[in-house]
C-alpha cells in the first residue's frame, strides 16, 4: 500500500470500518511512516474532541409525552376507519386474490370484530358527544311504553327498552345514533348526575365479546344477547357500571322463542 | 407486512411502534437540533417524523429500525430546512470545494485552542452535509453503512465525506483560533 492509499484510510481505519485484509495493509504501512502515524493520531484526538466536548442535545421528557400523546390522537383517528378499507391499504393482496381474501375475511369476520376496540371507541365517542353537543335525546321520557315506539318507523328493528327506575337507573330518554354507519338506537339511563348510553342494534354477523374497555375514565362494554347486540357506555364508576349492566342483562328477555 | 406489530383489527399497534421507535428520540432530537440550529423546530421534527413513521410503519420490515427512523427524520429536517432559508440563496454544496487544510503544521494550533465552545461554533458553520455525518458519526455512533442508508449516498462517498468534514472542522477550528489571536 503506497502512502496515498494509506492516508486516505486512516479515518475508516480509526473508525473500524475497513476490512481485516486492508486493515493488515494499512498497519504495515503506518509502521513505518511517522507522517501517517501523527495524521492517525490527529485524527483520534479530532473525534476524541468531538465526542466529549460537543454537546449531544437530549430530548425533553416533554417531547416524549406530546409524541406519545399526538401518536395516541392519530391511532384513534384512523381507527375510524371501517376495518375492511384497511385491505385496500398498504395491502399485498390485489385483484382476484384480494377478493378471495375478502370473502375470507367476511366469514371470519364475527370471529375477527371481538377483539376490536375500535366500535368501543367509537361508542366512547357517541357517548361523549351526546353529553357535549346537548343531543343527548331525541325523545325525553321516563315511560318505556313512549320511548320504544318512537323508534318504529326510524330503524327497521325494535330495540327492548328496559325502565330500571326502581334500581336507580332511571330511564330517561331514547336517541337515534350512528355506529359503523349505521343506524342504532341508543336509550339513555341515568344514575345521579351521570348518564349511560346504551346502543341497541341487530347481531348480523358479529357478535360482541362482553369485555370491559376503558377509555379516558369511560367504561363500554358490548355483549350480545337473543340476536342483538347491546353496548353500554358511561363514566360511571365500574363497579356501578358493571351492576347496571348485569341488571339490563337480566331484564332483557329473550325475544325470539325457542332460542 | 410485518403482522406482529398489527392487532386484530388491522391496526397498527402504539406500543409495539414505541417499543421499536421511542429508544431513538434522543439520537433523533440530536441530529434535528444541529441540522435546524433550535429547539422549537428540532421538536417540531421529530414529532413529524415519528407521525411519518408511524403511518409508514407497514412498509418497515424489521431489521435496522434506528437506520429506516434517522431517514425519515433527516427527510423531514431538510424538507423544513428549504422552508425556513427559502430567503436565502441557497449555496449548492459540493464536496471538493470544502477541502481540508494542511496537515501537521496546523495541529499544534488546533492542539492549543480547541474546547467545547471552539468545537460547537466550528461544528456549526460547516455545512449541513458535513454536520450531519459527523452527528451521524462521532455523536450518534452510525456505521458508516447506516449512514449511507439515512443519507442516501454510497458507503465510499460517506468515507470521503467523513473524512472531508472533520478535516474542515479541523480547518474551522484553526480558523476560529486565529481570529481569537488577532483580537
Amino acid at each position: 500500500m503506497n502512502h496515498d492509499e494509506a492516508a486516505k484510510l486512516l479515518g475508516p481505519y480509526r473508525d473500524g470500518e475497513l476490512d481485516l485484509a486492508t486493515c493488515l495493509k494499512l498497519e504495515e504501512h503506518l509502521a513505518g511512516c511517522p507522517s501517517c502515524q501523527q495524521k492517525l493520531a490527529g485524527e483520534q484526538e479530532l473525534v476524541g474532541l468531538i465526542q466529549s466536548e460537543t454537546p449531544r442535545f437530549k430530548a425533553s421528557p416533554f417531547l416524549k409525552t406530546r409524541i406519545q400523546a399526538a401518536l395516541r390522537e392519530e391511532k384513534s383517528s384512523s381507527t375510524t376507519i371501517p376495518w375492511w378499507k384497511h385491505l385496500s391499504l398498504g395491502s399485498t393482496f390485489s385483484g382476484l386474490a384480494g377478493a378471495a381474501a375478502v370473502l375470507v375475511l367476511l366469514a371470519v369476520g364475527s370471529f375477527w370484530t371481538q377483539g376490536i376496540p375500535e366500535l368501543d371507541q367509537e361508542a366512547v365517542a357517541n357517548h361523549v358527544r351526546s353529553l357535549q353537543v346537548n343531543h343527548l335525546m331525541d325523545v325525553a321520557s321516563t315511560d318505556q311504553h313512549t320511548v320504544k315506539p318512537w323508534f318504529a318507523g326510524k330503524l327497521d328493528y325494535s330495540p327492548q327498552v328496559v325502565d330500571l327506575g326502581p334500581s336507580g337507573y332511571p330511564l330517561i330518554g331514547g336517541r337515534l345514533d350512528v355506529l359503523e354507519h349505521r343506524n342504532v338506537a341508543a336509550i339513555i339511563y341515568q344514575r345521579r348526575k351521570h348518564y349511560i348510553n346504551l346502543f341497541i342494534w341487530p347481531a348480523d354477523a358479529e357478535s360482541l365479546h362482553g369485555r370491559l374497555y376503558n377509555q379516558n375514565g369511560y367504561h363500554a362494554l358490548g355483549w350480545t344477547k337473543s340476536g342483538m347486540n347491546y353496548l353500554a357506555v358511561s363514566e360511571l364508576g365500574e363497579k356501578e357500571f358493571r351492576e347496571f349492566v348485569q341488571m339490563i342483562q337480566d331484564q332483557t328477555v329473550d325475544s325470539r322463542p325457542g332460542e | 407486512m410485518t403482522e406482529q406489530h398489527r392487532d386484530a383489527g388491522g391496526n397498527l399497534s402504539q406500543p409495539d411502534f414505541e417499543q421499536v421507535f421511542l429508544p431513538h428520540l434522543d439520537a433523533a432530537y440530536n441530529l434535528a437540533r444541529w441540522l435546524l440550529r433550535n429547539d422549537h423546530d428540532a421538536e417540531d421534527a421529530v414529532q413529524e417524523a415519528y407521525m411519518r413513521a408511524y403511518k409508514a410503519f407497514s412498509h418497515f420490515r424489521g431489521g435496522n429500525g434506528k437506520a429506516w427512523f434517522m431517514t425519515i427524520l433527516r427527510n423531514v429536517c431538510y424538507t423544513m430546512i428549504k422552508k425556513l432559508r427559502s430567503h436565502e440563496t441557497p449555496e449548492p454544496f459540493d464536496e471538493e470545494i470544502h477541502q481540508p487544510v494542511g496537515e501537521s503544521e496546523m495541529q499544534e494550533a488546533f492542539r492549543q485552542k480547541a474546547n467545547a465552545e471552539s468545537l460547537h461554533g466550528a461544528l456549526e458553520k460547516l455545512p449541513d452535509e458535513f454536520r450531519e455525518v459527523i452527528v451521524l458519526h462521532d455523536l450518534e455512533g452510525l456505521a458508516y453503512k447506516e449512514i449511507a442508508s439515512v443519507v442516501g449516498i454510497p458507503i465510499g462517498t460517506v468515507m470521503s465525506r467523513l473524512a472531508r468534514a472533520r478535516g474542515r472542522l479541523r480547518a474551522e477550528i484553526i480558523a476560529a483560533n486565529a481570529k481569537e489571536s488577532f483580537s
